[in-house]
């Protein structure tokens, strides 16, 4: 049997390969063709998965993990003078030893502490939307608006409510309270832009919320009522039991937006002042990246968030887990 | 099958490939060959910058019939990272604009000495230091940007004061004020130091009234001593001043730009230390307080001993690139740019201070005069010699200080090591 005979084989299973046998033998004998190609069609069939998920790996790879490497590896060497050499951990030593890093850490560790009460606010807003206090329908509405104004467009509204001359400390003096420095002062002023941050997005978590009342037992809440309980109590022991999955998905979300989506907030508000008391991770690294002229340092920054980031997310894929297997 | 596979990997690469090309390459083309000039910059797209464009683009004609010139107006923002990557790749425009030093002398590099060609316009320009760095000559000033302190003179009067004798004491400045706090209600100084800017503008402004003259030029050379109880006096007469309430209320919450301006401009504050060119300057508040109110004052002495001068450097200046195929046609370019005619224009249009000492400035108002009768005895700024580091650190320092949460001592402790550091 000469060699090169596929050639003449190929006609005859123009389509699938995997279907060996099914071909009219055009060369040689039957059976020894058919094995070959049922061996060709073993091995394209091994490879075929490998084929189909190689464009969704290499984009990840080349365009995620690629730039990844290069960019911890990058937070090893030097910038300005010894830009390019590798300097060991000194970006790192360095991150520690400046006094805007750390704040900026600390402020993540203020952002989770007050997360409960992000949470709190449009939970018990919604609430009271589920039970119909009066203008429920408004009231729904009115909430939701802040969410489709971007960061920049709420930052500046709240520039000029919370100017020391402005119309905030204006109602705060007819009420013989003295004026605060929201913006100006470095204990008030991280509060002041985390307010303004939940303001402006508590509105996604309250239709979150109202979607997990709509899953609600109707029939709980009336059997509530019927033995004549209050609404705290109404509260405590249907709703929130009730809603769990709801509450633990809304604190997921609610923690993401704010480790990720507050640097429009902070560059119109603040600019990470004053003192650098509002300062966080994102902040940082675009301001030694682009205002520093420290690129190195700067990825070092990005590594530690990314590293703390990590942790978040695998903090809350265990509690997802967990509330999975509670199901 | 196999043939499917090698075809998906192909595109997949392609893909890959083309989604990892990088930014787009400078649009215009290494010039100098065939008599074309290319031109870089961030001001020729105004409509403000149009005639100065036009009058230096006839002289040039004038000079060199055969030669073409380009002007390539980039956003100011991302103006220096395109600059950064034609400089590496070793082609780009021929001339370029560039902000007087650090941003100019990082590229010196890339530059060739001018000094051959713009001997003659010496005299006639000012601004040279910012562009000049070890001897030579990298660029030719256009405008020239310092820090004059303005005040109201509606206000002098109205407190009954002489608008045409500002205080030339710090004490005296300091009744002067309380006089017109008295009489009309507003504060000494509009103070933006929400970015920490405002302290920058202090201390280049107030600087040549604190420090002696040996002190000032000693910090200019790099010997800044932080320890010296002028350097600290600096400092804590910003604390001094606002703990005098001599400021607007909320300093570290007000934006220089341009909330501080704004509460300058519509009678608030009797004095801001403003700018020369660009914005916050003469221009901007004479639309507002008419251009007859705006006056500019020298420091007031504040040590004795002391010789207040006008803060300023170079503001913006025209350089030549090394890899120009005509040296000297580019050269010319330049010294158009930095005519008389052409400069006359950009003073008038875009309400900058010209570098031009020779253009006649007295239809624009007293404030101008007196900018322009500073020069010749001004300095550099003080703040303009500090790292960005510093001077960001500093921004933070004075805010701190504002809020009593840092003591001078602490805060100067703190500068120094930063200066030290580089």
């Amino acid at each position: 049997m000469p060699r090169g005979s596929p050639s003449p084989v190929r006609p005859a299973a123009p389509g699938r390969a995997g279907g060996a046998g099914a071909g009219t033998p055009l060369a040689g004998p039957a059976p020894v063709g058919g094995s070959r190609r049922d061996r060709d069609g073993r091995r394209s069939e091994r490879l075929a998965p490998y084929v189909l998920v190689a464009p969704a790996v290499l984009i990840i790879v080349v365009l995620r993990l690629w730039p990844l490497v290069l960019g911890v590896n990058f937070s090893f060497t030097g910038d300005g003078e010894r830009n390019g050499a590798p300097v060991g951990l000194d970006n790192y030593t360095a991150l520690l030893d400046d006094p805007l890093f750390r704040t900026a850490l600390r402020n993540v560790g203020l952002l989770v502490l007050m997360l409960p009460i992000a949470v709190a606010i449009p939970g018990l807003l919604a609430t009271f939307i589920y039970l119909r206090v009066p203008g429920h329908r408004l009231f729904r509405s009115v909430y939701f608006f802040p969410a489709v104004l971007s960061p920049v467009i709420v930052g500046a509204i709240f520039n000029l409510l919370m100017a020391y001359d402005g119309p905030l400390n204006a109602v705060l003096a007819h009420a013989g309270i003295g004026p605060v420095d929201w913006l100006g002062d470095p204990h008030v002023a991280v509060f002041a832009v985390v307010g303004v941050h939940v303001w402006a997005t508590f509105g996604m978590a309250l239709v979150v919320f109202l979607a997990g009342f709509a899953t609600l037992d109707a029939a709980l809440l009336d059997a509530a009522r019927v033995d004549g309980a209050s609404l705290p109590q109404t509260i405590r022991h249907v709703v929130v039991p009730g809603l769990t999955r709801t509450i633990q998905f809304v604190f997921i979300t609610t923690m993401i937006g704010m480790l990720t989506s507050m640097f429009g907030l902070l560059y119109v508000m603040t600019g990470g002042g004053p003192e650098g008391s509002t300062y966080l991770p994102e902040y940082y690294i675009w301001v030694q990246q682009g205002q520093m002229n420290r690129p190195a340092l700067a990825s070092a920054a990005s590594t530690a968030l990314f590293v703390i980031m990590l942790v978040v997310g695998l903090l809350q894929i265990s509690v997802l887990r967990r509330v999975g297997r509670d199901d | 099958m196999k043939q499917r596979a090698l075809w998906s990997v192909i595109l997949i690469a392609a893909l890959a490939v083309a989604g990892c090309g990088s930014a787009s390459a400078p649009d215009s083309e290494s010039g100098g060959a065939g008599g074309k000039l290319v031109v870089w910059d961030w001001k020729s797209g105004e409509a403000s910058a149009a005639s100065y464009i036009e009058k230096a683009k006839a002289d040039f004609a004038g000079k060199h019939r055969g030669v073409t010139v380009e002007f390539v107006a980039q956003p100011f923002e991302q103006y220096y990272t395109l600059l950064g990557a034609a400089i590496q790749a070793g082609k780009g425009p021929d001339v370029m604009l560039f902000n007087g030093g650090g941003q100019m002398r990082d590229r010196v590099d890339a530059l060739l000495p001018l000094d051959e060609y713009v001997g003659e316009d010496k005299r006639r320009l000012a601004g040279w230091e910012a562009f000049t760095k070890d001897g030579k000559i990298y660029a030719a000033p256009v405008t020239l940007q310092g820090h004059p302190i303005y005040y109201n003179k509606s206000l002098y009067q109205k407190a009954g004061l002489d608008p045409e004798r500002p205080a030339t004491r710090w004490d005296e400045f300091v009744a002067h004020c309380a006089a017109i706090t008295k009489a009309t209600g507003a504060k000494c100084f509009a103070q933006g130091n929400k970015e920490g800017i405002g302290i920058q503008f202090f201390l280049s402004a107030l600087g040549s009234g604190i420090l002696s003259a040996q002190e000032y030029d000693d910090w200019i050379a790099g010997k800044r001593d932080w320890t010296s109880p002028g350097v600290k006096r600096v400092f804590s007469l910003w604390k001094e001043v606002n703990d005098q309430g001599l400021n607007n209320d909320g300093a570290n919450s007000t934006a220089m730009f341009n909330d501080a301006f704004a509460v300058f401009q519509s009678g608030k504050a009797s004095h801001v230390i403003g700018l020369m060119s660009d914005v916050g300057h003469w221009k901007d508040f004479a639309e507002f307080l008419d251009a007859a109110n705006v006056g500019v004052m020298r420091s007031p002495v504040v040590t004795a001993g002391a010789t207040p001068s006008l803060p300023y450097d170079g503001g913006i200046g025209y350089a030549v690139a090394k890899w120009t195929k005509d040296p000297k046609a580019a050269a010319d370019l330049v010294r158009s740019l930095t005519s008389t005619d052409a400069l006359k224009s950009f003073y008038a249009d875009a309400g900058a201070i010209a570098a031009d000492s020779t253009i006649d400035v007295t239809g624009a108002g007293p404030a101008v005069a007196t900018i322009v009768s500073g020069i010749d005895g001004g300095k550099p700024a003080l703040h303009v010699a500090l790292s960005s580091k510093t001077v960001e650190l500093m921004g933070r320092l004075s805010q701190q200080l504002l809020s009593g949460s840092v003591t001078v001592d602490e805060a100067m402790k703190q500068l120094a090591a930063s200066d030290q550091a580089g």
